[in-house]
């Protein structure tokens, strides 16, 4: 069981990296703060959203933010899955063959326009987010821990694009998208002089020795039988809606209990409320549904499906214990 | 259920307190646990709050931090039995001490339903702890059913000695008819004690196997006692508890269980309980003699049995002369065969509707004031028929097989008489005084009693002219005696029969006409009542046997002793007999007659009246004294249902007052679902899927306030009780109410929707 103090001082780190994030990526603290539960969580973040609302500079000031190191790649068509894990080269000096660690050996992996790459290249990726370990020649290389991979996919323009099947959807732990600044917040993106985009600005409040430390202990956090009955109801909920062809897995709920469990001690609460599971079961369960072919015909999406469900299902009753 | 006996509970106890019996450092833990929490929302105008909720902290923070999670985590169920076993050995002394008593004073009133009957009645209270010892060993059911089984047939081996000849499969059925036909306090013999403590071993056993476990755990006791104070209600009409005590305690103590036990339980089924409990109670008091009566529902396990009248046999048994017919040991007293009260105009009639005897129900009429006890035994030598010899009412026969008619106290035994036939008839004598009947009244509503179909004009006239110097009824009966008996001779060889025109040949007819002024017994007796009926005295033709004279220890009784007698109905004193053969029989003294007849000698004959068809009113109405089970006529008029709106207003009120003080005690739970009560009340009763920030959010700091303390003692693994909470539920609440619309804020106090909602 992990206890209010631990739960304050990890309050703390999150508060201090989700404000030095802030400092480039201005007025989008929610995803923010939902791209750190992913990565305390030891997920994956899917960014759908439209070119130019900041995904790159997110990844690159959690990176910043964390101390640890960012790598971008820019998914094409052409690329090789040998260029997203690394490869084994020759060299002449020594005469021996050495791994040459490709991009994903870093803390955060920013994987832009995952759907332009071949299926193979993608596979690859997917690969290493599960298992956490690169195989080159039957030798496995560990990734740094932590590892985020933040995937990007551009919600148009689809033409020459691989969509990622469902089944390597659920690789990731959540899909949310950054979406347009507020009003204020773009002006204030505009001004010139503001520190917005500034990767270099981001301090350096974390180690990332310090955020895996963290992140084994928040799987203890405590989460009510109530909770979890009410986390097996929303599934049962989207399996047995009409509108969807396939319903949450049970790791889909499984993660969703882990992503409550973070995103409660982000909250500084040392156990986990229905408020919890409401606030993160968009991102964390919408993209595992699949509508049938009728409501995507209607127009239907999985998160307007996932409110209904939510909204239909009762949260547990305070009781007493 | 299994979580919640003591195994579990225990374990859990045990491994808390030995891990973290060196966790000095809870009490800081749990002061940030609430200060953490409180900040988020609250910002920093909450300092001194959290402050406060933190120092607060320490008293539950005593329950130890346990050092390692992994435990906790994979047993969900544990948080729960942890806490409930810190308290549960004085929470199980509390709730099975509350058990008992409530269980004991509902048995105890239900006692009183019985003579003497407390002891076992308070012992059978406690059974229910016989099965929660056998739940140690199979599961709860089994032991609930273990103790009814063995209650059932305790309680059949019980009955079964009373009625050995009783198809077994209706033994036990048997006995609650009995029961609802029994005197009242029923007599605490076996059979009849056997329904009584089979419902309260029943209702025993089920609440004290409910209240072992939780959740429900207090509704079944109250249920129980709700169905023994009915019961008792209803077996006594009332008269145990004649001023509401016991019903009061009985409230008090459901209430204390509800406030102090368990505050989980809903409060709707235990309002309703302890409306009806008092709804009942005003009823029995106010109205105690129009209660409801469930005797009146149950037909007594009666037998139609025809019988040959046995009056004609008067004659015969007159020819029989020495026949021995049955031997007696006891007092002298008249002994009685049958008692014939219905007058068809052509004969007697005996009843022919008969119930199992030993206890019977009250007599039509009243029994009289003064009474003697009789016991004789007898022994059938001669006898034949179906009639039983007895003595008296009788009270008790040690025959098994004897049924009774409860009004006239005729004995039958179905099977018939047998030779060698011994038993024994305890019987009650009515015994009153001379002087006592002389100012004596007859009841005009005993109808049954001088029904006189068709009688013909000679006889009414006769009776009238007979009695009319006659002031009281005594005066009239024994100046019929006299009548009846001068000129007229007792004849064995007199034509038998008791119609109207027998009577009129025995009364009237002219000399050498076949039983003109002559009869047995049966002549004498029939037109005797028949006159006294014609005057208005209710009357009634016993056969019996005279009392003889003691041999050896024996009274033979022979058949030239049988007779028959009149007997008239006296208020207050019950019936009398006379004796128009030889004017001594065992009623009044014949001093006292002759006393009445020496006045009535000495009194001028008063002008009779001029023409007959004007014939005075047989009964004077003035010495007519109306019965005294009259109801009281100002209790049945006063409209007693204006007050049901009241009292269920007061009901409502003191419900959902109960239910505030209940959710009061129930921490920020409580005060969360007092709020849900208010928006309910406010018409903004929030969809189930929104969670309590959710909903806390639109009003305002207060409600954010009380959200977390809430979701924290919902859902942390120990919750820390916020003290504040009630305060932050009473800001919300004013908040809520000011939203309310003015008709939802009047009926406000009394709205009953909150007691529907779990």
């Amino acid at each position: 069981m992990i206890d209010t103090g631990e739960v304050s001082a990890f309050r703390d780190l999150h508060t201090r990296l989700g404000d030095a994030v802030e400092s480039a990526v201005r007025g989008k603290r929610d995803v923010i703060d939902l791209v750190l539960v992913a990565m305390f969580a030891g997920g994956h973040v899917l960014l759908e959203d439209v070119p130019g609302t900041g995904k790159t500079t997110l990844a690159r000031a959690v990176a910043g933010a964390l101390g640890g190191v960012s790598r971008r790649v820019q998914f094409t068509p052409d690329l090789l899955p040998s260029d997203v894990t690394g490869t084994s080269v020759y060299d002449p000096q020594t005469g021996q063959i050495r791994f040459r660690p490709g991009p994903v050996f870093a803390n955060i992996v920013l994987a832009d326009e995952i759907n332009r790459a071949a299926a193979k290249t993608q596979s690859a990726l997917l690969e290493v987010m599960e298992e956490r370990t690169v195989t080159i020649d039957g030798v496995g290389h560990s990734v740094p821990d932590p590892f985020l991979v933040v995937a990007t996919q551009n919600p148009i323009d689809l033409d020459g694009t691989y969509r990622l099947p469902e089944a390597q959807l659920d690789r990731f732990m959540l899909r949310t998208s950054i979406g347009y600044p507020s009003v204020e917040d773009e002006l204030d993106v505009l001004r010139p002089g503001s520190g917005a985009g500034r990767i270099a600005d981001v301090r350096t409040v974390s180690s990332p020795r310090e955020v895996s430390s963290f992140s084994g202990r928040l799987a203890l956090l405590h989460v009510a039988d109530p909770i979890l009955q009410y986390i097996s109801a929303l599934g049962t909920g989207t399996r047995t809606d009409e509108r969807l062809r396939l319903g949450t897995s049970t790791r889909g709920l499984r993660t969703l209990v882990r992503c409550a469990q973070v995103y409660a001690a982000s909250k500084g609460r040392h156990f986990v409320v229905p408020q919890d599971v409401q606030d993160i079961a968009d991102p964390v369960l919408a993209h595992r549904l699949v509508l049938t072919r009728e409501s995507v015909l209607s127009g239907v999406t999985t998160s307007e499906v996932l409110a209904d469900v939510l909204s239909r299902v009762p949260v547990p009753k305070p009781a007493a214990q | 259920m299994s979580r919640a006996d003591g195994g579990n509970g225990t374990a859990g106890t045990g491994d808390g307190r030995g891990s973290g019996g060196g966790a000095t450092n809870a009490p800081a833990g749990g002061s940030g646990a609430v200060g953490s929490a409180a900040n988020r929302p609250a910002s920093s105008s909450d300092r001194a709050a959290s402050g406060a909720a933190g120092s607060a902290a320490n008293r539950p923070a005593a329950s130890p931090h346990r050092p390692s999670g992994h435990a906790s985590h994979r047993a969900p169920g544990n948080t729960t039995s942890h806490r409930a076993s810190t308290h549960s050995a004085t929470d199980s002394l509390l709730k099975y001490g509350w058990v008992t008593a409530l269980l004991l004073v509902a048995s105890l009133q239900l006692a009183q339903a019985w003579d003497g009957a407390i002891l076992y009645f308070g012992l059978a209270a406690l059974t229910g702890f016989l099965a929660l010892l056998l739940k140690k060993l199979v599961p709860a059911g089994l032991a609930a059913l273990g103790v009814m089984v063995v209650a059932m047939a305790g309680g059949f081996l019980l009955a079964r000695g009373a009625s050995p000849n009783r198809d077994p499969a209706w033994v036990l059925l048997d006995t609650v008819p009995r029961l609802l036909t029994a005197a009242r306090p029923a007599p605490a013999t076996p059979e009849l004690l056997v329904p009584g403590l089979l419902l309260i071993i029943g209702i025993s056993t089920g609440a004290v196997l409910s209240v072992a476990r939780r959740g429900t755990a207090l509704f079944v006791p109250a249920l129980g006692a709700a169905a023994l104070y009915v019961s008792a209600a209803l077996l006594t009409t009332g008269r145990a508890d004649r001023y509401g005590l016991v019903a009061l305690t009985l409230v008090v103590i459901l209430a204390l269980g509800w406030l102090v036990l368990d505050r989980r339980g809903p409060v709707l089924p235990p309002a309703v309980l302890a409306t009806a409990l008092a709804a009942l109670t005003l009823l029995t008091f106010v109205l105690p003699t129009n209660g409801f009566e469930p005797r009146r529902l149950v037909t007594p396990p009666v037998t139609d049995i025809a019988i040959s009248n046995p009056l004609p046999q008067l004659a015969s048994w007159a020819a029989q002369g020495e026949a021995e017919l049955f031997r007696v040991r006891g007092p002298e007293v008249p002994l009685r065969l049958v008692t014939l009260s219905r007058y068809s105009g052509a004969s007697w009639e005996a009843a022919s509707t008969y119930g199992p005897l030993g206890v019977v129900d009250a007599p039509d009429l009243p029994t009289g004031g003064k009474f003697q006890d009789a016991s004789v035994d007898l022994r059938i030598t001669g006898l034949q028929g179906e009639w039983l010899p007895g003595v008296g009412r009788p009270q008790a026969v040690s025959l098994s097989n004897a049924m009774v008619d409860p009004d006239t106290g005729s004995l039958v035994v179905a099977e018939g008489l047998r030779t060698g036939l011994s038993y024994t008839v305890r019987g009650v004598l009515e015994t009153p005084s001379d002087t006592d009947l002389v100012e004596a009244q007859v009841p005009t509503t005993a109808t049954k009693y001088t029904a006189l179909p068709r009688l013909p004009f000679t006889l009414s006239e006769y009776a009238r002219q007979a009695t009319q110097n006659a002031r009281t009824p005594y005066e009239k009966a024994v100046a019929l005696e006299q009548v009846v008996r001068l000129n007229r001779r007792p004849d064995a060889e007199a034509p038998v029969g008791s119609s109207y025109a027998r009577l009129e040949t025995f009364l009237f007819g002219s000399p050498g006409e076949s039983g003109a002024g002559a009869g047995t017994a049966e002549q004498f007796a029939s037109a005797y009542a028949v006159l006294a009926r014609a005057v208005g005295l209710p009357t009634r033709v016993v056969v019996g046997f005279q009392p003889v004279p003691e041999e050896n220890g024996e009274r033979i009784v022979r058949a030239a002793d049988a007779t028959a007698w009149p007997e008239v109905y006296f208020s207050g004193f019950g019936w009398v007999a006379f004796d128009p053969v030889s004017g001594n029989g065992s009623g009044p003294s014949a001093a006292s007659k002759r006393e009445v007849l020496n006045r009535l000698a000495s009194t001028t004959a008063k002008p009779t009246p001029t023409s007959l068809a004007s014939v005075p009113p047989l009964v004077q109405p003035t010495a007519v004294d109306p019965d005294a089970v009259a109801a009281p006529e100002a209790a049945k008029s006063f409209p007693f249902w204006v007050f049901t709106p009241v009292l269920l207003l007061v009901a409502l009120y003191v419900a959902r007052t109960s239910r505030r003080v209940r959710l009061r005690a129930a921490g920020p739970v409580g005060a969360w679902n007092e709020v849900l009560d208010s928006l309910q009340l406010a018409g903004l009763k929030p969809k189930p899927s929104r969670t309590v920030p959710d909903v806390a959010r639109d009003w305002g700091e207060a409600g954010a306030r009380l959200a977390v303390a809430v979701d924290q003692a919902a859902f942390a693994p120990r919750p820390v009780h916020d003290e504040n909470s009630w305060r932050l539920a009473r800001q919300v609440k004013k908040a809520v109410r000011r939203k309310a619309s003015w008709w939802r804020r009047i009926v406000w106090p009394v709205d009953p929707r909150p007691l529907f909602r779990r």
